[in-house]
C-alpha cells in the first residue's frame, strides 16, 4: 500500500519547487511572441529589481534645450519656406483648417468689462502675491493682465498632474474669470483617455480608440511615441471610432459654448463626422498628411458635440470648447507627471497647436507633488529640470507668460502613531521652484502659502476639501485655492483698470473742458458776429439816413 | 542571463512586507502567500503529529495571514469566535440542564447579523439621510466590510445553531475554536464547511495528503490560478468594468458582450478561488466541500442552486430555509421560504434595489420552478433526469435568467440596468460587431477560453485530473509554475495597458 502512504514531503517538495520555478521564470527575457508582448514575471519584485527592466520601463524625458532650439529654428524655416511656397505658388499648401459655421451661427459678445471696483479684492482677504520676477517695464505677465483688462480674448494653459485631474481647481479658475471678463465653454477636453477618469465639466462617452498617455509612451505604436503634445494623451482610431462630449450644468459659464476647435493628425486620407446636439452633422474628407490639423466650428451655443471616424485612421488629441471672444481655461493634467514629460512632447506638434487654439497668453506650470519626498529639503537637482521646463514651455508658447505654481502643502502618515503629520519638505520645494522662476525671470504663486493661509492640508481634510490621503484636494477644495489664486490677479487687474479708470476719467475731463473751450469760443464768435452785425445794421442805417 | 539584482534597503522591505499593506491585501494568488505557505508547510511537518501543537500552529498562521488580509479587523474576528465560544459553551449548558437554550442562540444570531448589518447597511442609510436631509447631516465615515466578514460569521452562527440542534458536542478549547473558524484557506471566501465533518479532520492524529491528493491539489491550484487571476481579472478590468461603466460606447452588443462577460467573470472569479482554497487545504491533507460544479450546465434553476456556490447555498438550506420551517407546512409557505431566503440571500449581497431585486429574481424563479414541477407531469428538477429536448432548451433559459441576474447583480444602480437592457434592445447595430471584437479581442479570447473551458463534460475534468495525478512530480510541478507565469503576464500586460485590475476577487465585497 506505499501508493496510498500520507506524507507531507511530496506537498512541500512541491511548493518549494514551484516557488523555485516561479523564481526562476523571471530569467525568462522579455519578447515577443507572435505579436503578444511577454513582460517580464518577477516574484520578488517587492524585492529586487532587473536593471534592464528600469532602464526599459522608467521613462526619463530628459531636457535637451539645444536640440528644441533646432528643431524650432527647423520649423520656423520650415514656416517660412511654405509662405515662399504659397507665394510662389509652385506647390498647393496642405489645408491644416476646416469649417464649418452652421446656419443659426451668430456671434454672441460675451467678453465684458469689469470695473476696477468689482475687480478689486475685499480688503481683509488674505492675499498671496504673484511673483514677477520679469522686472522689465511692460512683463509678459503684465500685458496678460493688460489682455484681460482691455477684454481681449485671452487663452490659458493650465499644465498639471493629478492635483488638477479632472478640472479640479481650474473648473473654478475658470468660472472665476469668465464671470469677470467674458468667455463661455470647457476649454481643451481629450478625445480618449486610457484609465477612466470623471470630469465635473464634461461628459465624455468615448469607443473604439486605443489611446496613449505620454507617461506610458511605450504602450504606444513607435509611430506614434513623437506625436504628443502637452495634453499628454492621444487617441488613435479607424472607421467606427467615436467620442461625444457633453457640456454640464455644474456652472452657468460652462453653458453657451459656441466655437469648437478639433485637433487631429491624419497621416492618410480620412473622413470624420461631427455631429452638434446628437441632431446636426457634417462630414470632412481631410486629405492625408503629418501637419496637425483642425476642424473649427461655429455654431450656435451647443450642448453636446460628437466625433466619429467614418474611413482611414486618424488620430484625435481632443477639442477645445469656448467661444471666440472672453477667456479659455485648459486643463492639460498628466497623472504622476512631474513636468518632465514636456520634454517629451513634440515641439513641432506644440507650436502648431498654440497657434490653432489662438496663441496662449498664460501657461501655468502646477507640478511637484510627486517629486517631494518625506525630510527631504534639498531639490536643486528638480530646480535646474524646471528650468528646462520653464525655458522649454517658453519655446513652444512665445507669447505666452509663464507662471510658476508652487507645490501644495502635503501630510504623510507616520508609520509609527498612523497620524497624518506635515511632509515637511513643502516650503523647501516651494522656494526651489520660486528659484527656478526666478532665474528665468518669470512669474511664481506659492500655493503651500495660500494653502497654509487656509488652514493647511490638515485644514482642507477637516473642511471636506481634500481626500483622505492628505494630498490631493476635491472639487470643494480647488474652489478654495482657485480663488485665492483669483486674489492676486484681480488685484493686478483692478489696479491695472484703475489707471485705465483715473486715464479715462482723465480723457473725458479733457474732452469735456475742450468742448467747453470750443462753446466758449463759439459763444464769444456768436458774440462778436452779433456785435458785428449790429455795428452793420447800425452803420447801414448811417449810410441809409445819409442817403435821406 | 541577466539576474535580478536586490534592492539596497532589503531588510526594511521584507519588514514591510510582513506588515499588512491596505494597499495590497494578502490573497491566495499572491507571491507572499506562496512563500510563506513553504515557511508554513515546513514548520506543520514537524508538529502534524501532534494535535494540540498542530492545531496551534495553524491557527496562529491563520489569525497572521487574516491580519495580512484585513489589518485591524483581526480584532472582529477574535471577538467573533470568542462570543461564540462562549454562547456555544451556554448553550450546551443549557441543553444539559434540560433547558432549550433558545434564548443563547438568539444572542448569538443577533450579535453576529447585527456585525455583518453595520458593515452592510450603513452605506446605504447614511446615504438616504443625506438624501432626505441634505449632504453633511451625518458623518460615520467610510464603512468597508473587513475581507470575508460574511463567512466567517455565517460559519460561526452554524457553529452554534449545530449544537442547539444537537448535531455537535461543543469544542472544549478556544484554540480549537479559533482554528475552525479562521482555517486560512477558507477563511476568506470560504468554502463553508460541515461543522461536525470538520472538526473530525481537525481533530484526526494523521493528517497529511496521499499522492493522489497531492496530484489533485496541484490540478486544483493551476486551475484556480487561470481561472481567477487570469481569466476572470482580463475579462473583468478590459471589458465588464469599462462596459458597466459606460466607457465603450452605448451599442446594443456592447451591453449584450458585457452581461455574458460578467457571467462568465464571476464563475471564474469565485470558483478559480475556491479550487485555490480546495487545492491549498488538501496540501495540508484537509478535505473542503466542492464548491462550484459546472453551474452553467444546469437545465433548471433548481439545479443551478445546487451546482453554483454549494457551500453557501446548503447554508442557507440548513440555516436559514430550514429554520422558516422549510417544505414541511404546506405548500404555500415552501413557496414563500423560498422567496423569502432568496430575498434574504440578495440584501445580504447588500442593502440596494439592485440585490434585491437580485434576491427576488432567483426566489421567485425557484418558487415558480417547484409549481413547475407539481403541475407538469413527468418534470424533472435535474437535467441528467431529462430528455435532451427538454435539457438543451432548458440549460439556455436557465443560463440567461441567471445571466439577467447577474445583470442586476453587477449594476451599481437601476438606471444602469435599465439603460443596459435599452441598449440592447433598441441600440443593436451589427456593423458594431466586427470593430468592437477586434479592438477588445483580448477579453474576447478570455472569454471564449472560458466558455469553452465551461462547456466541455465533467467526465473531461476527471480524466485532466487522473493524468495530473499520473503525471506526477514533475508535470504537477510544471503545470503550476506555468499557471504563476500565466498569472503575471496577465497582471504585466493589465499594468503595462494602466488598467491594474482590482486586487481581490469580486466576493471579497460581500
Amino acid at each position: 500500500m506505499a501508493r496510498r502512504k500520507k506524507s507531507l514531503f511530496r506537498g512541500w517538495l512541491t511548493s518549494v519547487c514551484v516557488a523555485a520555478g516561479a523564481c526562476a521564470t523571471a530569467l525568462i527575457p522579455p519578447a515577443e511572441v507572435f505579436g503578444v508582448k511577454l513582460h517580464r514575471t518577477n516574484v520578488l519584485s517587492d524585492i529586487s529589481h532587473f536593471e534592464s527592466d528600469e532602464r526599459d520601463n522608467v521613462v526619463e524625458y530628459e531636457a535637451d534645450i539645444e536640440l528644441l532650439e533646432q528643431q524650432i529654428a527647423m520649423i520656423e524655416n520650415m514656416q517660412t519656406s511654405v509662405a515662399e511656397q504659397i507665394d510662389s505658388t509652385v506647390v498647393e499648401p496642405v489645408r491644416i483648417s476646416y469649417e464649418w459655421r452652421t446656419g443659426d451661427y451668430s456671434p454672441q459678445e460675451s467678453a465684458r468689462r469689469p470695473s476696477s471696483e468689482e475687480l478689486r479684492p475685499a480688503a481683509d482677504a488674505a492675499m498671496v502675491a504673484i511673483e514677477d520676477f520679469d522686472t522689465l517695464p511692460q512683463s509678459r505677465f503684465d500685458r496678460f493682465v493688460e489682455r484681460l483688462v482691455e477684454g481681449r480674448p485671452v487663452r490659458i494653459a493650465f499644465m498639471g498632474d493629478s492635483f488638477v485631474e479632472g478640472d479640479i481647481l481650474t473648473v473654478d479658475l475658470r468660472h472665476e474669470l469668465q464671470t469677470l471678463f467674458g468667455g463661455r465653454g470647457v476649454g481643451f477636453v481629450a478625445c480618449d483617455i486610457p484609465f477612466a477618469t470623471s470630469r465635473k465639466s464634461i461628459k465624455r462617452r468615448s469607443a473604439g480608440w486605443s489611446s496613449y498617455s505620454i507617461m506610458k509612451p511605450k504602450a504606444a505604436p513607435e509611430s506614434l511615441r513623437d506625436k504628443f503634445f502637452v495634453s499628454g494623451y492621444m487617441a488613435e482610431g479607424g472607421a467606427g471610432a467615436s467620442t461625444r462630449w457633453e457640456i454640464t450644468e455644474s456652472y452657468p459659464t460652462l453653458a453657451g459654448a459656441e466655437t469648437a476647435r478639433l485637433l487631429l493628425l491624419s497621416r492618410e486620407d480620412s473622413r470624420v463626422e461631427l455631429t452638434l446636439n446628437d441632431t446636426l452633422s457634417r462630414s470632412f474628407d481631410i486629405e492625408g498628411d503629418e501637419a496637425l490639423r483642425q476642424i473649427v466650428v461655429e455654431s450656435a451655443p451647443y450642448r453636446s458635440i460628437a466625433l466619429k471616424v467614418l474611413d482611414g485612421r486618424v488620430i484625435c488629441y481632443g477639442v477645445a470648447i469656448g467661444s471666440d471672444d472672453g477667456i479659455r481655461v485648459d486643463n492639460f493634467s498628466v497623472r504622476s507627471n512631474n513636468g518632465h514629460a514636456i520634454f517629451g512632447t513634440n515641439p513641432l506638434i506644440n507650436r502648431q497647436a498654440d497657434v490653432l487654439l489662438g496663441g496662449y497668453d498664460l501657461v501655468v506650470l502646477q507640478y511637484g507633488l510627486n517629486i517631494m519626498q518625506a525630510g527631504q529639503r534639498n531639490y536643486s537637482k528638480y530646480r535646474d529640470q524646471l528650468r528646462d521646463m520653464i525655458s522649454y514651455a517658453e519655446r513652444c508658447f512665445p507669447d505666452a507668460a509663464i507662471l510658476v505654481m508652487g507645490v501644495s502643502d502635503r501630510c504623510v502618515k507616520n508609520d509609527e502613531s498612523g497620524a497624518y503629520e506635515p511632509i515637511g519638505s513643502a516650503d523647501a520645494l516651494s522656494a526651489y521652484q520660486r528659484a527656478a522662476a526666478d532665474s528665468c525671470r518669470v512669474a511664481f504663486w506659492n500655493t503651500y502659502e495660500a494653502m497654509r493661509s487656509m488652514g493647511g492640508i490638515k485644514g482642507f481634510v477637516n473642511n471636506k476639501w481634500a481626500a483622505g490621503d492628505y494630498t490631493h484636494i476635491n472639487y470643494g477644495g480647488g474652489r478654495a485655492v482657485a480663488r485665492a489664486l483669483m486674489l492676486p490677479i484681480r488685484d493686478m487687474a483692478a489696479r491695472k483698470m484703475e489707471a485705465r479708470e483715473r486715464a479715462e476719467a482723465a480723457e473725458r475731463r479733457r474732452l469735456q473742458r475742450l468742448e467747453a473751450e470750443r462753446r466758449q469760443r463759439e459763444e464769444q464768435m456768436q458774440m462778436r458776429l452779433g456785435a458785428i452785425a449790429d455795428m452793420a445794421d447800425t452803420l447801414a442805417g448811417v449810410t441809409f439816413q445819409r442817403e435821406e | 542571463m541577466e539576474l535580478p539584482v536586490f534592492a539596497d534597503d532589503i531588510v526594511g522591505r521584507i519588514e514591510a512586507l510582513l506588515l499588512f499593506d491596505e494597499s495590497s491585501p494578502m490573497t491566495l494568488a499572491s507571491g507572499f502567500f506562496m512563500l510563506a505557505f513553504i515557511l508554513f508547510l515546513t514548520g506543520y511537518a514537524v508538529v502534524r503529529r501532534a494535535v494540540t501543537l498542530r492545531i496551534l500552529y495553524v491557527a496562529a498562521f491563520s489569525l497572521y495571514f487574516y491580519y495580512k488580509l484585513s489589518g485591524i479587523y483581526l480584532l472582529l474576528l477574535l471577538f467573533v469566535a470568542l462570543n461564540d465560544f462562549f454562547i456555544a459553551g451556554r448553550v450546551a449548558h443549557d441543553r444539559r440542564c434540560c433547558r432549550s437554550g433558545r434564548r443563547w442562540v438568539v444572542w448569538s444570531v443577533t450579535v453576529n447579523v447585527a456585525i455583518l448589518a453595520y458593515f452592510k447597511a450603513t452605506g446605504f442609510f447614511v446615504d438616504l439621510l443625506e438624501g432626505l436631509y441634505g449632504e453633511g447631516v451625518i458623518d460615520m465615515g467610510k464603512v468597508i466590510a473587513p475581507a470575508g466578514v460574511s463567512f466567517f460569521v455565517f460559519q460561526s452562527i452554524s457553529y452554534v445553531v449545530d449544537i442547539y440542534r444537537d448535531r455537535i458536542r461543543p469544542l472544549g478549547r478556544f484554540a480549537d475554536y479559533l482554528f475552525l473558524l479562521s482555517f486560512f484557506p477558507k477563511m476568506f471566501l470560504g468554502p463553508l464547511v460541515r461543522n461536525a465533518d470538520f472538526i473530525s479532520q481537525m481533530h484526526s492524529r494523521d493528517i497529511a495528503p496521499s499522492r493522489e491528493d497531492v496530484g489533485r491539489a496541484a490540478r486544483l491550484i493551476a486551475g484556480g490560478l487561470v481561472k481567477y487571476a487570469v481569466l476572470a481579472k482580463c475579462i473583468g478590468v478590459l471589458l465588464v468594468r469599462p462596459a458597466f461603466a459606460g466607457q465603450l460606447g452605448d451599442g446594443g452588443f456592447v451591453a449584450l458582450m458585457a452581461v455574458y462577460g460578467f457571467t462568465m467573470q464571476i464563475y471564474c472569479d469565485f470558483s478559480g478561488y475556491s479550487d485555490l482554497a480546495v487545492g491549498v487545504a488538501l496540501m495540508m491533507g484537509f478535505r473542503l466541500p466542492q464548491n462550484f460544479d459546472a453551474p452553467y450546465h444546469s437545465a433548471t434553476i433548481t439545479e443551478f442552486w445546487r451546482r453554483w456556490h454549494i457551500s453557501l447555498s446548503t447554508w442557507l438550506k440548513d440555516y436559514l430555509y430550514i429554520s422558516l420551517g422549510g417544505n414541511r407546512r404546506g405548500r404555500l409557505r415552501t413557496y414563500w421560504n423560498l422567496i423569502v431566503t432568496m430575498f434574504l440571500g440578495g440584501l445580504w449581497h447588500g442593502v440596494g434595489l439592485t440585490f434585491i431585486a437580485w434576491g427576488l429574481l432567483h426566489g421567485v424563479a425557484l418558487a415558480l420552478h417547484k409549481v413547475w414541477l407539481a403541475v407538469i407531469p413527468g418534470a424533472a428538477a435535474v437535467g441528467w433526469k431529462m430528455p435532451w429536448w427538454r435539457r438543451v432548451p432548458g440549460v439556455i433559459i436557465t443560463f440567461h435568467l441567471v445571466a439577467f441576474g447577474w445583470l442586476l447583480f453587477n449594476a451599481s444602480d437601476m438606471t444602469e440596468v435599465a439603460a443596459m437592457l435599452g441598449n440592447m434592445v433598441g441600440n443593436f447595430d451589427t456593423a458594431q460587431i466586427v470593430p468592437f471584437v477586434e479592438s477588445h479581442w483580448v477579453a474576447f479570447v478570455m472569454m471564449g477560453v472560458g466558455y469553452a473551458m465551461h462547456a466541455l463534460p465533467t467526465s473531461f475534468d476527471r480524466r485532466v485530473e487522473s493524468a495530473v495525478i499520473r503525471g506526477g512530480f514533475v508535470v504537477q510541478v510544471v503545470l503550476i509554475v506555468a499557471a504563476i507565469w500565466c498569472t503575471m503576464q496577465c497582471s504585466a500586460m493589465l499594468e503595462a495597458a494602466d488598467v491594474a485590475g482590482a486586487g481581490l476577487p469580486i466576493y471579497a465585497n460581500f
